[in-house]
């Protein structure tokens, strides 16, 4: 048995939603009379290992709690109940470009970026190449980033969110970014992360890509585990179970 | 060294004293090695906001001015106004002294509202003490004031003479008395607009009532003319012996500064006070709502 990475014991984690999903006036004048709305059960006393060296995909269809659960891993988001204990750097990338401004050059967003992810100016000083020459944007970097196309701004994105060298990476949907070359480059990246003993939980609709990159994977399903396994049966039984509409 | 993170230990209700006092020093401590994030994040959307005008960081100097020719013309020319009411100073002069400190609230508290709504995807994915966000708020906002008040010696220098003398010393800790209101006001609206959204749109009526409700745009004896009701809201604006220090530094109107200070200071402190206490006991639960 390996090292732990990513120890989640008894996590529970409850939403009151606020916003409707068809806002009426009706609605909004019953929600003022009673606030405490019908609770939802994002995550339903989960549990969940995830050990050092390991790519771990999580799958299941809208609203099943994966988001809930990377960012409960992220630590943005607390849980009413349970612990989780994360053993090492974590980068979170569960939106590209996250703290970025688009109207500012992409030189001020690498700062911004990594400030928020909580480098120190100095140290970005230092790997302000670094991070412009992986991205392979050049000149471009003192453009806004408003004018960038979409890949760049993903490479631009990604580079900065492995600048803070994590050992521990959190994925949301982002492995389809920029053109092949740099999908390439970033899988290489994220191997090499591997390798050194770094962890991967990666959650995606992108099945294929799910059973291909990671070692094991998890199937929510109401925010409880419905499966867990080696990532490709993982992925089997969530197609059959799709296929079947008992998803 | 793992990080555990464990559910209720957080609640700082249920915390002994000195568990609070070591929290809320970690809590400092974190926020202090975060201040070039606040800061940069401040600068950023400073820039970006007027990135892409003709006239760039102008703005920041013409948009107070602006408004307050505006108001100016409205209440200074249509309406006929009396001298007496303002200490002899000519109205502009007693308008502006007093409409870009207010502006500055204006501006916290429109930020603070929009501050923790508008970041909702640095929410999301990253750890960091969520006083940034209203902080970083201030921090702009601040810089406007500033530059509004080099606006406002370009407007009364030339025009009326009216330039930095002795008694505008006491602008330095009337700024910063009005900052520490406005950070406390600031996350007293943020912690507020987060799980109630419809803030945003009340602050613009909140705060044009709050403006004639202080004497900006009328002379301190109007006031007096009120009915009785409504000159006692007006005492509880907490903005009047700013306002008065504000004045005294800015137009050299008199004033007990003594007793505005100390005045100003209390509110102050109980604003900071309480909106600190206040966000940082609810951080834990801004992550449900967005």
């Amino acid at each position: 048995m390996s090292d732990p990475a990513i120890v989640a014991r008894d996590i529970t984690v409850r939403f009151r939603p606020l916003v409707d999903k068809r806002p009426t006036l009706r609605r909004s004048l019953s929600r003022m009379r009673h606030r405490v709305a019908e609770e939802i059960v994002a995550l339903d006393d989960l549990d969940l290992t995830v050990n050092k060296g390991e790519a771990f995909g999580v799958v299941g269809r809208n609203g099943a709690g994966k988001s809930t659960l990377l960012r409960v891993m992220a630590k943005t988001l607390r849980p009413d109940e349970g612990t989780i204990n994360v053993y090492g750097k974590t980068s979170t990338l569960l939106q590209l470009g996250v703290g970025f401004n688009r109207q500012l050059s992409g030189r001020r967003n690498v700062y911004l970026g990594g400030l928020a992810a909580g480098l120190r100016k100095k140290e970005i000083d230092e790997k302000f190449e670094g991070i412009v020459e992986y991205a392979s944007l050049g000149d471009a970097i003192e453009r806004p980033v408003a004018t960038y196309s979409s890949g760049m701004f993903s490479r631009l994105a990604f580079s900065v969110g492995m600048a803070i060298e994590p050992n521990i990476l959190l994925l949301d949907e982002v492995l389809a970014v920029g053109d092949e070359e740099f999908r390439e480059k970033s899988l290489a990246t994220m191997r090499e992360l591997l390798n050194s003993a770094g962890t991967i939980v990666f959650v995606s609709h992108a099945l294929n890509n799910v059973a291909e990159f990671c070692d094991r994977a998890a199937w929510l399903s109401d925010g409880k585990i419905r499966s867990i396994g080696p990532a490709e049966d993982v992925v089997d039984q969530y197609r059959q179970a799709v296929k079947a509409g008992r998803a | 060294m793992p990080e555990t993170y464990t559910a209720p230990a957080m609640s700082p209700t249920s915390l002994a004293p000195k568990r609070v006092f070591r929290a809320t020093r970690s809590y400092f401590t974190d926020l202090w090695n975060r201040r070039e994030f606040a800061w940069y994040l401040a600068m950023g959307n400073l820039k970006a906001r007027n990135a892409s005008t003709v006239l760039g960081l102008l703005w920041w100097v013409i948009n107070p001015v602006l408004l307050g020719m505006v108001y100016w013309f409205v209440f200074g020319i249509l309406f006929d106004r009396d001298p007496d009411e303002f200490g002899g100073l000519p109205f502009l002069v007693y308008l502006l002294s007093g409409m870009f400190p207010f502006y500055f609230t204006q501006t916290c508290m429109t930020g603070g509202v929009n501050s923790i709504v508008n970041n909702t995807a640095l929410l999301a994915n990253l750890q960091f003490p969520r006083v940034i966000l209203p902080l970083a708020a201030l921090a702009e906002a601040f810089v406007g004031f500033l530059t509004s008040l080099l606006g406002y010696y370009l407007i009364v220098g030339p025009s009326y003479g009216v330039w930095p003398a002795a008694h505008t010393l006491i602008l330095i800790p009337t700024v910063v008395i009005h900052l520490m209101f406005n950070l406390g006001l600031s996350m007293l609206v943020a912690r507020l607009a987060v799980p109630f959204r419809d803030l945003n749109n009340l602050v613009p009526y909140i705060t044009r009532m709050w403006l004639y409700l202080s004497p900006i745009l009328y002379g301190p004896s109007t006031l007096k003319k009120a009915p009785e009701w409504a000159q006692r809201i007006a005492e509880l604006n907490p903005l009047m012996p700013i306002l008065r220090l504000y004045r005294y530094a800015l137009a050299g109107i008199p004033t007990d500064t003594s007793e505005a200070l100390v005045a100003s200071l209390v509110f102050s402190v109980v604003f900071l006070g309480v909106g600190a206490a206040w966000f940082i006991k609810y951080e834990g639960k801004i992550a449900r709502y967005v």
